[in-house]
């Protein structure tokens, strides 16, 4: 069956000659058109198999809303399952395939499900699979994930780049309809900063869609030329392919730019997608209204479809749905799908309308008033329809509309919920402040003028408020289509299959067991049936399934209300969120002023926090890291090694009150450091427990030079904030960080001295003149200022020297070529590990935030003479208990076998044991 | 004192390679270049000094104190508000130390001076795309209405903190850590290849 392209008309490019695949079947399109447009201008109508029975399905709406019609788009990497073939643009090259069908999607052996149906029911698997309790997570759950289930993810690593932006406007207007364009024309004329976005391909909304007249002219052309007069405004930012997917407080709003997806391959500068964060001072909600199905035997056949995805089929894409159509509605926009129909020359068999007093221009079209379609053929496609009186009607597609829901998603992400109508059958957005309004359908606006007039007036409303002026807009004049509706949500007198939400296959007769096993809540119910979950949230048959649970429950529809409306209004890719922040850059990188040096010598890396340190330095005939570890610490402790310690936190101190500063935060005393002199300082925090620990020089009387571990770097720098902002801002100090201003290396070992000596300015090195602890600024290399320190880790004779962290490289290099000649070897952090251990030095594995200095063998450290943070604490009775575990050294008596981290050591036989 | 032999070496010596860089159609929408060799000298005014420090900047250095989120200066010396009572003083062709020793002598007792000309990197960014490719990573709104020569702000891009200044009408400037500085060219010049690129 082919040709159900309209002769002319439509906004596609016929001249262009698109060719995609469906299942492995060649098609052609037209630029223009979507997925699923092509392929029923193709006579292509069953797009998909349902979730649990695996009915077979076609296209049911024509936008975001789509349930039915959900395709694995692409191949490989960029392989994106459940896509909406009424949102994909259609592109040469496109590939998609079907989901959820076993064999084929024409023959599938899981349509059996349908059989069974009346015991698969709402809450069957709960209530089917509760014993033997333990087959469930090895035997029942993977079966029935099996069995039902949509599309599959690729495996494969997606090949695309993703972006993130941030984005601001006076006025942010979400959609570009009528409403939507009035909005952003007024806010736009009047200077103010706007932000048009649509999730279209184009903009301009149901205007695209519908037969509308304004200012003497089609909806369209008005549009065109709104559109035209936005995008010459410096002050307008156009943003089609734009979905707001949600809203957050300071009206925030998230924001998915679709920007290479209607390409075969984006171009390699490119991203796929752009992930937006949008700060509005005020917004505009026009994201219009969505159309309700009606509840029908067979409603979901393929070739029943929504009366506005019809029209908009024909309009829009010049595609008929069928060539004999039944429309079947109960309020007046069934009709203008009939007139539509007939002007494009699609062959209009009846008007079923449930209401008996129905008035709208059927176009000379026969009506059928107060009667009702019960049942549709069952099938791969429709052929007849029969009414509640049994009345059949020969027909290949029905066109159903049950009234209007306005797209009030996103004024209630923050926890509002919509408010019950009465008059208009549906629920309107809450009032949730000036700062975001809905105007036009989405405020239940019905009428085209209303909805012309709203726009203009919640823009001008907007920036007046933020201080523009904008020009009482002059309104177009426009013809506009009577709507009127009456309920009806469901057709009780169906024989066949008939379904609320089409996606997760919940039929009419869920809702009142649910009702009936005690599950009346809204919340409650859409958990037991399903109703209003997975991708498309319920976004056509939420109202009816609400109904329907109301009728059961004995309540009205306004005091069931509705399920809670969260982020996203449709679905986001993982990888839009993680944007460009993938592999390598997952966290940023930071490295050492000594990288380059470490790297040229074979370093092999490790992150510790955010920084790459070099951990050991292969020579080309080792392996593994334990051979390398144990050469560098030989030479370290023979000869000569030297160690890239940049990572070290490194903050300056400056102020009168510095020394009494760092006396308050160091458990011991700092106030008689003398300058010129480095000292070992232990900090406890309030409660006790040691903090952290670094060695802290003195540079002169009223300048510090401290330095932290490097994993506590940030954390002692926000101590100190805290504890000079809160505790004693009436001291003067000063205090920053320097950390990435200093290259530090330590020079370790007994040729520790003779190698600096090689590069030192003007001072001979000796215990006279640069005794134990000593820290004094020099110069090396023939003029450069550099801090030397006498400060050991390793237990050797060492020295740290810091230079600024440009000089890094070099001086490390020229610290090589003067320890050559003593056999100078780099040493990585495991070496220096092993030798802090053999020395009985403690670091970040002792300082684990459980332990006090007495844990750590530095009890004596904390002093008796001064008040400082922790001291209280430090002595509560748990705190200084004698049975407290406590960090010791083991030396083992043999040298076979080898301790690993976390060993427990048991007591042997005759035992005894021996503190240091 | 000899002049050390050693020079120094920007840590985007070999990654900032000049040239021109991702889309090509028509003249590039960015312009980025790495300011270096630049003197960076953190400013914190002693308790109570705050208008001292201020007039003593203005005798010094004939230029102003900036104001919050504001710049003042050119670029043989600019100040730039980065936290309460707090500056930075940037200043280019200077030797080594020398902005630090001049700044620290000329407001003794009235600030806190550290030099960080060696732990902070500058880059320039200019071009009709400046904007927008700095809307992929700050959430500042630098729109000419809110933002503009003269302004400043500390934020975070690429999850690392960014102190950006704007210079000039299409011009900004961001330091960042040295040791994130590899890794944020690498971000950034990713960001700026829709745009087409040129390195200076």
């Amino acid at each position: 069956m082919a040709g159900f392209r309209l002769g002319k008309g439509g906004l596609i490019d016929r001249s262009s000659n698109l060719t995609f695949s469906f299942d492995g079947k060649a098609y052609s399109g037209h630029q223009g058109d979507t997925l699923a447009s092509a392929l029923i201008a193709n006579g292509v109508h069953l797009m998909g198999r349902s979730f649990k029975y695996h009915r077979p399905r076609g296209v049911l709406a024509a936008g975001a809303a789509e349930p039915n019609a959900l395709v694995e788009l692409r191949e490989g990497g960029r392989r994106e399952a459940n896509t909406r073939a009424t949102v994909i643009e259609l592109y040469d090259g496109l590939v998609a395939k079907s989901q959820n069908r076993w064999p084929s999607l024409n023959f599938d052996i899981g349509a059996v499900n349908s059989l069974a149906s009346s015991i698969f029911v709402a809450g069957f698997y709960y209530k089917t699979f509760m014993w033997p309790k333990s087959f469930w997570e090895k035997i029942y759950e993977p079966m029935i994930r099996r069995a039902a289930g949509l599309g599959s993810a690729t495996h494969e690593a997606d090949p695309d780049k993703y972006e993130k932006s941030y984005g601001h406007c006076d006025l942010l207007v979400i959609g570009s309809g009528p409403a939507g364009l009035m909005a952003a024309l007024t806010a736009g004329r009047a200077g103010a900063r706007v932000i048009l976005l649509d999730e279209g391909s184009r903009l301009g909304g149901s205007l695209l869609s519908e037969n509308e007249e304004i200012a003497g002219k089609s909806g369209y052309d008005w549009a065109e030329g709104v559109i035209a007069e936005l995008g010459s405004l410096a002050n307008v930012s156009l943003m089609p392919r734009t979905t707001a997917f949600g809203a957050y407080d300071g009206n925030v709003f998230g924001a998915l730019e679709r920007v290479n997806d209607h390409v075969l391959e984006p171009s390699p500068y490119e991203p796929r997608q752009r992930y937006w964060k949008i700060m509005a001072k005020r917004a505009v909600l026009a994201a219009g209204a969505e159309e309700r199905p009606i509840i029908f035997g067979g409603n979901d056949v393929p070739g029943v479809m929504l009366a506005s995805a019809m029209r908009t089929f024909a309009n829009r894409y010049a595609v008929a749905s069928g060539k004999a159509a039944v429309v079947f509605t109960s309020n007046d926009s069934g009709y203008r799908t009939a007139r539509d129909l007939k002007a494009k020359g699609v062959h209009v068999e009846v008007i079923i309308d449930s209401r008996k007093d129905a008035a709208a221009d059927a176009a000379g079209i026969p009506v059928l008033k107060g009667r009702t379609v019960a049942d549709v053929s069952p099938g791969k496609i429709v052929t007849s329809v029969e009414l509640s009186d049994h009345t059949n009607i020969a027909c290949d597609t029905v066109a159903m509309s049950g009234g209007w829901s306005p797209v009030v998603n996103l004024l209630c992400h923050k926890g509002a919920k919509p408010v019950w109508n009465d008059r208009l059958q549906a629920f309107l957005p809450p009032n949730t402040g000036a700062d975001f309004i809905a105007a036009g359908a989405a405020n239940g606006s019905m009428l085209l003028s209303e909805t012309l007039r709203e726009g203009a007036e919640a823009a001008a409303k907007a920036v007046g408020e933020l201080g523009f002026k904008p020009k009482a807009a002059a309104l177009p004049k426009c013809r506009d289509e009577a709507f009127n509706a009456q309920p009806l949500w469901w057709v009780k007198e169906s024989h066949g299959k008939a379904f609320v939400d089409y996606q997760n296959d919940v039929t009419p007769k869920d809702l009142p067991l649910a009702a009936r096993e005690g599950y009346s809540s809204i919340e409650l119910a859409k958990r037991y049936t399903t109703a209003g979950m997975a991708t498309d949230q319920g976004k056509l048959g939420n109202v009816n399934a609400i109904a329907i649970l109301a009728e059961a429950a004995g309540k009205s529809i306004a005091e069931i209300g509705t399920t809670t409306f969260r982020p996203f209004y449709t679905p986001v890719a993982f990888a839009a969120f993680a944007g460009p922040f993938t592999g390598h850059h997952f966290m940023p990188v930071r490295k050492t002023p000594l990288h380059d040096w470490a790297e040229e010598l074979g370093a092999v890396f490790v992150e510790t926090g955010l920084w790459m340190r070099s951990s050991w330095f292969p020579l080309p005939d080792e392996e593994g890291w334990l051979d390398p570890v144990i050469r560098e610490v030989k030479a370290t402790r023979e000869r000569v090694g030297i160690c890239d310690v940049s990572t070290l936190g490194k903050i300056d101190v400056q102020g009168p009150d510095a020394a009494e500063f760092l006396n308050r935060l160091y458990c011991n005393g700092f106030a008689q450091l003398e300058v010129g002199k480095a000292r070992y300082g232990l900090m406890l925090r309030e409660d006790g427990i040691v903090f952290d620990d670094g060695t802290t020089s003195r540079l002169a009387p009223d300048h510090f030079f401290m330095t932290t571990t490097t994993a506590n770097a940030a954390r002692v720098m926000t101590h100190m904030e805290f504890c000079h902002q809160a505790l004693w801002p009436e001291l003067d100090v000063q205090y920053v960080s320097v950390t990435e201003q200093w290259a530090q290396m330590a020079v370790a070992g007994p040729k520790a001295r003779p190698t600096l000596q090689k590069i030192v300015d003007d001072v001979t090195l000796s215990d006279e003149t640069f005794p134990y602890l000593a820290a004094k600024e020099i110069s090396i290399l023939g003029g450069m200022t550099a801090r030397l320190f006498r400060i050991s880790f390793s237990g050797e004779h060492a020295y740290e020297l810091s230079v600024p962290a440009d000089y890094g490289n070099l001086v490390a290099r020229a610290i090589m070529q003067a320890g050559e000649e003593f056999g100078i070897t780099p040493y990585g952090i495991e070496a220096l590990s092993v030798m802090r251990v053999e020395k009985g030095h403690v670091a970040g594995s002792e300082l684990s935030g459980t332990t006090t200095a007495a844990d750590l063998g530095l009890g004596r450290m904390m002093s008796t003479k001064k008040d400082y943070i922790g001291r209280m604490m430090a002595s509560r009775e748990g705190m200084v208990a004698k049975d407290r575990d406590a960090v010791v050294g083991i030396r083992p008596l043999d040298n076979l076998g080898c301790l690993f981290a976390d060993a427990w050591l048991l007591a042997g036989p005759g035992a005894t044991e021996k503190r240091a | 004192m000899p002049k050390s032999v050693i020079q120094r070496v920007s840590v985007l010596a070999d990654v900032a390679v000049q040239g021109r860089f991702g889309a090509d159609k028509g003249p590039p929408g960015v312009t980025l270049s790495v300011r270096h060799p630049m003197s960076i000298v953190t400013i914190i005014a002693r308790k109570d000094q705050s208008a001292a420090l201020s007039k003593a900047i203005e005798a010094a250095y004939k230029c102003p104190l900036p104001g919050i989120g504001e710049s003042t200066g050119k670029n043989s010396i600019s100040f730039h508000w980065c936290g309460p009572d707090q500056y930075y003083a940037i200043a280019q062709g200077k030797a080594d130390g020398e902005l630090y020793r001049d700044v620290k002598a000329k407001l003794n007792g009235l600030a806190s001076c550290s030099d960080q000309s060696h732990g902070r990197v500058i880059l320039r960014i200019a071009g009709p795309k400046a904007r927008a490719l700095l809307a992929k990573g700050t959430p500042v709104d630098l729109h000419p209405s809110v933002f503009g020569p003269g302004k400043s702000a500390a934020t975070q891009m690429a999850h690392v903190g960014v102190h950006l200044v704007q210079t000039a009408s299409d011009e900004f400037e961001l330091s960042v850590f040295r040791g994130f500085a590899e890794n944020f060219w690498e971000w950034l010049t990713e960001q700026a290849e829709e745009f087409g690129y040129q390195v200076l």
